[in-house]
């Protein structure tokens, strides 16, 4: 069996080399206190944390070629970094060596009207784009719900999905064109502003989720939609969670209507979010609750879609359904939602957050499976996430009173029974935060050796030494 | 018992912008709400309905499109809304605004309570309720933060004051203005919504209200807007080294000065 050769070191030599490359300013090297902040994403824990040896911050693409061509020739490991805001260990230096982040890469290049596209540089705020392109009746459709902290080149390497993307798809659908460094440093362009292309194999696709084990992303051009300017909520309040999720796939049959975004609270998240924010909704008796959003271009259109969805599940035993066509009251019934892990984070710290994703149909087998499994062990399990596409936020919070130990050794149990019992239903183990380290050794569960082999040997054929964020999806050998 | 709750429509405080040249608020593009603080109005009245048998009147004056104001109290449960609109009541200040709105609870007639938010978001003045009382000839009582009891024409509340709580009985008809404390507001529901969308909401205008033209709009408005400026705020930051000791000591001593000069006192 092949074995990964051993890395090297960053040596003061080459740090200042990296600092030749970017710009002494932009090397952080021997300084613990400030490398702390690029050893983690946002998992809570400490747990899937690594310290970095060093961190270079780029300005242009010819920088990070030459970091990498670097990092080859010294058998270093590259780690890119956007945000820090992931959710599965992707931008951790599980090996050390060196930390690219992006951030300094932050600009908006062009805005074409005209082809309704744009290009943007890797460290942009995803909400930034949103803002910038308000003025000219345009948007983009990506949306995770951490877009006032996360990066868009973290998006497109992590393919994320988000809220929206019942009604607009994720991140992969936006993505018409890159130019990136390859693991070995070289700057290639792929794909462009074309709607349509098929002149060699779809690169741009292979890159877009692709956790920053192939490549650099250095430009990114990005497909635009027509701004919608008005929208509205509806959150239903039902008796029971199956009576909730099972309207799910008739609405949008039943209406012909695609809601922007359909989310879904159970029973627990919906308790513990609204005790959190003292919330009076009458929520005691019921069992779940369904948050529909819908936009358009005029509020006459949103609310004709509104309407017929409201009457078509009042029809369906809802308990009572609350209108928000307005930013206050859509911050407050949105604030629901997005509190639940907060709500959570006060109850206990023991906690592992899955992304599971299912065929949409079978979202309500697998809640209800999810609830055996994690009531057999004595755990306390919200569910919450997009119901109208199949992916379930399950959040495991172990009881307060279990020792650390118990906890340790009690979760992957339950984690295999869970996922075993997803991948009978046709799923998979990660909707949209990505695999990471995090859920890498669970991937056995869900794939076949021979896709592996195929990862791998797209893996090896862009990076031969393994230089590019290692120790990530999938073991190199 | 018939209960009229004035309500305001306001810009969305969170996306409002000031123009640094006029130095007014950018009103362009910026969606309308119902003033936050007036939903516990609505909150309240919608509680007495609950425990008794009340017909509660949302009104507004605004322009035209202050009706979807009273089309959210309706879809929250409020049973009527009257609009009052025209354009000789525009620049009106709080004074004008409770003379027509005092004119137009008159003419509406027969309102044994009328509820108000604790001031609108935008103006924050909190006297529109006082002065419509006035000039009603109604009593009023202002931060109402509970209200125990309706019984034979007496409502029995209690207030917020500094330091402490009144409690007070007001002998109605009269005018109360409550605060946050009163209750957390319900959401508009569906039906609510659809109910709204239905509802005729009549308006008074002028004509129909028959005002003295001398005092309502710019006219009829004693206030004058004299300036307005963004207070400017100035931090003099000091940054001090202390990678030694000297310099350890120099800071503690020009901090020591620095808190002297400030009358800092020890706690």
């Amino acid at each position: 069996m092949l074995k990964q050769p051993a890395y090297q070191n960053v040596t003061p030599e080459i740090a200042e080399a990296l600092a030749a490359i970017a710009g002494k300013k932009y090397v952080i090297y021997h300084d613990p206190e400030n490398l702390e902040a690029f050893s983690h994403d946002e998992i809570p824990g400490t747990e899937y944390r690594h310290m970095p040896e060093a961190v270079v911050r780029p300005e242009t693409a010819r920088e990070i070629a030459e970091i990498m061509k670097l990092a080859n020739r010294e058998k270093i490991p590259v780690t890119p970094q956007g945000a820090g805001s992931g959710l599965s260990g992707g931008a951790v230096p599980v090996r050390g060596g060196i930390v690219v982040s992006v951030d300094r890469m932050n600009k908006i290049l062009e805005i074409d009207r005209k082809n309704m596209m744009m290009t943007v540089e890797p460290g942009v705020i995803s909400n930034e784009i949103n803002e910038c392109l308000k003025e000219y009746g345009l948007f983009y459709a990506g949306y995770p719900m951490s877009l006032e902290t996360c990066f868009i080149g973290g998006n497109v390497a992590e393919n994320a999905g988000g809220g929206k993307a019942v009604k607009y798809g994720v991140t992969s659908r936006y993505v018409l064109g890159l130019e990136i460094v390859t693991p070995t440093g070289e700057i290639v362009e792929l794909g462009g502003k074309l709607v349509k292309n098929v002149t060699g194999y779809d690169l741009v696709q292979l890159m877009v989720g692709s956790e920053g084990t192939l490549g650099f992303f250095t430009k990114i051009i990005l497909k635009l939609l027509p701004l919608p300017k008005a929208q509205a909520d509806l959150l239903g309040l039902f008796e029971t969670l199956e009576q909730a999720l099972d309207i799910v796939p008739q609405i949008i049959t039943g209406t012909g209507i695609t809601p922007t975004s359909i989310e879904f609270m159970d029973k627990n998240s919906v308790k513990a979010a609204c005790d959190y924010l003292n919330e009076t909704i009458p929520y005691e008796n019921c069992g779940a609750m369904l948050l529909l959003t819908f936009d358009g271009p005029n509020m006459e259109q949103v609310e004709n879609d509104y309407e017929q969805v409201g009457k078509f599940i009042e029809k369906h035993g809802v308990q009572e359904i609350y209108v928000a066509d307005n930013p206050a009251t859509t911050e407050r019934i949105w604030k629901i939602r997005r509190n639940i892990g907060e709500a959570y984070n006060i109850i206990s710290t023991r906690q592992s957050g899955e992304d599971l994703v299912v065929p949409p149909a079978e979202i309500s087998k697998m809640i209800a499976a999810l609830q055996n499994i994690t009531g057999k062990y004595g755990i306390m399990a919200p569910c919450f996430g997009h119901a109208g596409d199949g992916n379930i936020h399950a959040r495991l919070v172990g009881p307060p009173e279990w020792s650390d130990d118990k906890w340790k050794k009690t979760l992957p149990l339950i984690l295999n029974e869970i996922y075993e019992k997803t991948a009978e239903l046709g799923g998979m183990l990660s909707g949209e935060h990505g695999i990471g380290h995090k859920r890498k050794k669970y991937m056995k569960g869900f794939v076949s050796e021979e896709y592996l082999n195929l990862l791998r040997v797209i893996k090896r054929g862009l990076d031969p030494n393994n230089i590019m964020n290692p120790g990530k999806i999938f073991d190199f050998f | 018992m018939r209960i009229a709750v004035a309500v305001k429509q306001v810009p969305e405080t969170k996306s409002v912008k000031m123009d640094p040249e006029t130095r007014t608020v950018v009103r362009q593009g910026v969606q309308a709400i119902i003033n936050p603080l007036d939903l516990y109005a609505i909150e309240a009245a919608l509680r007495l309905k609950e425990s008794c048998d009340a017909q509660i009147t949302a009104l507004s004056m605004g322009p035209p499109q202050a009706v979807n104001a009273l089309k959210e109290a309706v879809a929250m449960g409020i049973d009527q809304a009257v609009l009052i609109s025209d354009r000789a009541f525009s620049g009106s200040d709080t004074w004008a605004t409770s003379y027509i709105l005092a004119a137009a609870i008159r003419k509406l007639g027969g309102f044994e309570l009328i509820l108000c938010g604790e001031r609108a978001t935008d103006g924050d003045t909190g006297q529109v309720g006082p002065e419509m009382a006035a000039a009603l000839g109604l009593p009023v009582i202002t931060y109402v933060n509970h209200i125990h009891e309706l019984r034979a024409g007496t409502l029995k509340i209690s207030r917020l004051v500094e330091g402490g709580m009144e409690k007070l009985a007001l002998r109605l008809p009269g005018v109360i203005t409550v605060v946050k404390e009163i209750g957390e507001p319900r959401l508009p529901t569906f039906r609510g919504k659809l109910k709204a969308k239905k509802l005729d909401i009549p308006v008074l205008n002028l004509e129909i209200l028959q005002l003295d033209k001398q005092l309502i709009g710019l006219d009829g408005s004693p206030t004058r807007v004299v300036k307005i400026f963004r207070p400017e705020i100035v931090r003099r930051c000091h940054l001090f080294r202390a990678e030694t000791e000297t310099q350890t000591k120099a800071a503690v001593e020009a901090m020591l000065a620095l808190m002297n000069r400030e009358e800092v006192k020890s706690a």
